[in-house]
């Protein structure tokens, strides 16, 4: 363990621990009390307590700011990282969920003392069916990679009562995909198997007919994809994939392009999920909570989890467990009902107009970022783009050998959190680094302006400094980070919480 | 226009410099006859409201709920009501430079959530005694799932020239967790055996040892159990690993590792849980987050995100996301899970909790709920007519009662709400109650269920 840093706003809680201090009192015990050896006679009990850190309020406020203002967060800086979008979380989410009757709210109350909680969330999956064009929709999956999950079983479920689960083997994902498709696929228990891109960045179909066969599951495709380009022949695609009894699911990660504007169900999709936390707005909170609900169409919908939400002809709701098809449960309860509720308020903020123009803006800001950089930087394609746009390091490693990682962390220096790198095109510093920009709808022309300049005034300090660039940041709190020894040796708990 | 900031001017600016004239032209991938028309009516949603209109139809919703302070409140089974400092949400909620975060994928711009991390997986090991803890999960359920397939792996990895996959779950395991863990099974190829917890509650020592053939590669335990009775944890390691099995464990309520002997010291292979209890509002039972930890032999086949020390190009002390070629977006469809998240958020609160209770008063929680525990026990079963379903065993929250059934409307009425009626989950038959303690319940609640039962 390194040294004990001296200035405070360093050290780790554990390091401003001291004997006795502590925050929070309890109310003078109000029954016996009871010694605990005796009360859980023929239990095991702890030989020493546990090696918490010991400290006072002001202190622990403290040390939670100045950790806070090491991170770039949406509400300091623009963050334009691609495949995520972060857009702003409005505050009022924050401020109506942190009520008694959503923090105190058990999942174990009876149906009559949560009615509102109920019909908040058939109101709510209402609005996603009305976005994904499908018929039926569950809240529960905790994030997207969930829902992925959830999808994938109930394919494998309706396979399985079709008399297909022994036949139906292989999971077909485009190569620029996001990773949790594979993964989710293969934990799933079906083969992924890798579907090439055309070269202009859309599905090969003919490519994806000589892979579809009987031995077919289905498809995970994404749309826009994650080179954010949107399909132009998703009908087609579906046909295909239908044409063999397979089908067709859609990662809807990059749904801020089209909500509203086209319905997947339209298109041929069978399932899809959303990501509520990159589409409507609940926040990212440094990873997660987020959550990832599924909508499916009608011949799907008897496999989806337990209990699904229902309204009663007296209007009023209720749980259903009555499903005799069900995959079953893939968490506890209801799903990430805190972040249900956020992105609820969110939609309801927006409504059908809003949805819509969310996705034109968001549309709208990353075409603008393409044209105002192809000239400086490599455009991976071209072309009209969705709601994201992926430049490359071609130009500057060809030119200056500066490469995507050393540009992202400059950028780092000018206030903005970096763009995704290396996805989706494969990981390679020679000239195909890959710099993936999202600015979404909520930034001001100004702010994405200010991206724009600082991106430029990067591509000319490539060619006249390019060791500042490569030895950025250098605003930051700490410097470039060793990320590899974390790895190769890692030091992954504080030895004074261990005996 | 909600959140948008562009004028008219920007948009137009925007649209010149790409050189179309309208952002539909954008949009030309999409066929025109299945974009949704502007004014049409194929997107259902509601008009757009303001804040004052939502604020008032969100009071509304909650006008037709009513939440655990309108209780004297015993209901528990896997989310608790304890007390949530001001801390967490004033650090959490309010301070946006954690909530609007991305995953620390930058460390130099994420020394502030890659610390926290650090800190909550250094707070986990000296709760459990394992070296290694991930940054979390979605919820104890699916990391019970999650550490059922890694007990599997390991097994199958240590014997590959056997066949191993059959996974037992012992004894009375939280419902919706032995659901999850039986969706995971199905959907992976895994047979499942369950072995029901005996007439004491606990796990049925000869019947787990008959379930243990060799195709067994790894035993789920509940501690404290779904009936709050404490497992003899040690032994029925030990059965497991005469079995070359791994055991794992799952905890449903954080607090009782206040007091209760650490899963590393009992054995345990991989320990998991629920964290609501620390830190963590209820909301309907999620979103709170999963605890995952383990030996440090065991982290390269471990799920999840995971953060480690390590120092800057200076020297300096620094934190990274580390071990990724476990995960998803290097190792694809071999990766150990799919899962991204890591409930950051929910696992920054259990931290803050943590710290804002200390060591002294994590022990003083736990003692609490204790004393607090074995009072309610007497006083309700002092009342002629409720019994312990199982009686002398050691509990720390949670117990069973046996009584009349059908009291819960009247006890309603007298705004108290009753333990669990265990027939609703089918873990018992009708008038088996699960009363959970918190620091929260108070003398004055627990004597007034104890008239009303009477």
């Amino acid at each position: 363990m390194s040294n004990i840093p001296t200035n405070p706003a360093d050290r780790l809680l554990f390091e401003l621990s001291k004997p006795g201090r502590r925050c929070v009192t309890f109310p003078k015990l109000d029954v016996p009390e009871v010694d605990i050896a005796d009360a859980l006679k023929g239990a095991k009990l702890r030989k020493e307590p546990a090696r918490l850190p010991e400290i006072g309020e002001l202190d622990l406020v403290r040390h939670f700011k100045n950790l806070a203002d090491k991170n770039y967060s949406v509400d300091k800086n623009f963050y334009p990282l691609g495949s995520c979008t972060m857009k702003y979380n409005p505050k009022i989410n924050v401020t109506l969920l942190a009520q008694a009757g959503y923090t105190k709210a058990h999942p174990y109350l009876p149906e009559q003392d949560v009615q509102g909680h109920l019909e908040l969330m058939w109101n709510l999956e209402n609005y996603l069916r009305e976005v994904s064009g499908l018929d039926e929709v569950t809240l529960q999956p905790a994030a997207g990679a969930h829902g992925e999950l959830t999808g994938v079983m109930c394919i494998k479920a309706y396979f399985e009562a079709k008399g297909e689960g022994d036949q139906r083997t292989e999971f077909l994902i485009p190569s620029a995909a996001h990773g949790t498709n594979p993964a989710t696929a293969a934990m799933a228990g079906f083969k992924a198997v890798t579907l090439k891109e055309a070269a202009n960045g859309n599905i090969d179909i003919e490519e994806l007919k000589k892979k579809v066969g009987p031995q077919t599951a289905g498809m995970m495709i994404t749309n826009p994809s994650t080179l954010g380009i949107l399909e132009p022949k998703m009908r087609e695609i579906a046909e295909v994939l239908h044409g063999v009894g397979a089908q067709l699911y859609m990662d809807g990660a990059n749904m801020n392009a089209i909500s509203g504007i086209v319905q997947p169900g339209d298109y041929g999709i069978d399932v899809m999920h959303f990501n509520l936390h990159k589409t409507f707005s609940v926040p990212h909170g440094g990873g997660g909570p987020g959550a990832g609900p599924i909508a499916v169409r009608k011949h799907l919908a008897p496999f989806l989890p337990t209990p699904r939400i229902k309204k009663n002809g007296d209007g009023s709701f209720a749980y259903d467990y009555d499903r005799p098809d069900t995959v079953g449960k893939v968490r506890s309860f209801f799903g990430n009902f805190g972040a249900l509720v956020m992105a609820y308020i969110y939609m309801t903020q927006l409504g059908r107009e809003g949805v819509r123009r969310m996705s034109e803006n968001a549309v709208l800001g990353a075409n603008y970022i393409r044209v105002m950089l192809r000239d400086y930087y490599h455009v991976h394609h071209d072309r009209t783009n969705a709601h994201e746009v992926v430049f490359t390091d071609k130009k500057q490693d060809k030119e200056n050998g500066v490469h995507t990682l050393d540009i992202a962390k400059r950028l780092i220096d000018y206030g903005i959190h970096p763009m995704t790198v290396y996805f989706p095109l494969p990981q390679n510093t020679g000239g195909q680094g890959a710099m993936m920009v999202e600015p979404t709808e909520t930034e001001s022309k100004e702010s994405i302006d200010y991206f724009i300049d600082c991106m430029k005034k990067i591509a000319q300090e490539c060619k006249d400094n390019p060791d500042l660039v490569k030895s950025a940041p250098h605003t930051t709190p700490v410097k470039k980070v060793d990320e590899k020894t974390a790895s190769t040796n890692p030091q992954l708990y504080c030895s004074m919480c261990l005996g | 226009m909600p959140f948008i900031q562009h004028t008219d001017e920007d948009r137009a600016a925007m649209l010149k410099a790409i050189g179309v004239k309208s952002i539909d032209d954008l949009y030309g991938d999409i066929p025109a006859d299945i974009r949704v028309k502007p004014d049409g009516d194929r997107v259902k949603l509601n008009p757009s409201m303001g804040e004052l209109e939502v604020t008032r139809h969100i009071q509304s919703l909650l006008k037709s709920t009513k939440n655990a302070n309108d209780y004297a409140f015993f209901r528990g089974a896997g989310i608790y009501n304890h007390h949530v400092s001001t801390l967490a949400d004033h650090i959490a909620l309010y301070d946006g430079n954690f909530i609007t975060a991305y995953t620390p994928y930058q460390p130099e711009c994420s020394q502030g959530t890659l610390t926290t991390v650090f800190e909550f997986q250094s707070c986990i090991t000296a709760l459990t005694g394992f070296e290694v803890s991930n940054a979390g999960m979605y919820d104890g359920a699916s990391a019970l799932a999650e550490a059922v397939m890694m007990g599997y792996r390991l097994t199958a990895d240590a014997f590959r020239k056997e066949t191993r996959e059959t996974v037992v779950l012992a004894g009375a395991i939280h419902p919706e967790y032995a659901a999850t863990v039986k969706t995971y099974c199905e959907t992976s190829g895994l047979k499942l055996v369950t072995v029901p917890a005996g007439k004491d509650g606990r796990v049925d020592a000869d019947k787990l040892k008959a379930a243990l053939t060799r195709e067994a590669s790894v035993v789920a335990i509940q501690s404290p159990n779904f009936y709050g009775v404490i497992e003899d944890v040690e032994s029925l390691v030990k059965s497991t690993h005469d079995n070359e099995a791994m055991l794992v464990q799952v905890i449903a309520e954080a607090v009782s590792l206040s007091v209760l002997q650490t899963p590393a010291e009992a054995g345990v292979d991989i320990c998991v849980g629920e964290g609501q209890s620390i830190g963590n509002h209820m909301f309907m039972g999620g979103p709170a987050f999963g605890f995952f930890a383990s030996r440090k032999d065991n982290v390269r086949k471990m799920p999840g995100r995971i953060v480690s020390e390590t120092t800057d190009r200076d020297g300096k002390r620094a934190y990274a996301l580390a071990l990724a070629t476990r995960e998803q977006h290097i190792r694809r469809e071999k990766a150990t899970s799919n899962i991204c998240t890591n409930q950051a958020l929910c696992a920054l609160r259990a931290l803050i909790q943590l710290a804002a209770w200390g060591k002294g008063g994590f022990v003083e929680l736990g003692r609490q709920v204790v004393s607090k525990t074995q009072y309610a026990i007497k006083t309700l079963t002092a009342v002629n007519g409720v019994e312990l379903a199982y009686p002398n065993q050691p509990v720390f929250n949670e117990f069973v009662i046996k009584t009349k059934p059908g009291l819960d409307k009247k006890l309603i009425q007298q705004g108290i709400m009753g333990g669990l009626p265990l027939d609703a989950v089918n873990m018992g038959s009708a008038g088996e109650y699960l009363v959970a303690i918190t620091e929260l319940t108070t003398k004055e609640d627990i004597d007034k269920y104890a008239a009303a039962l009477a």
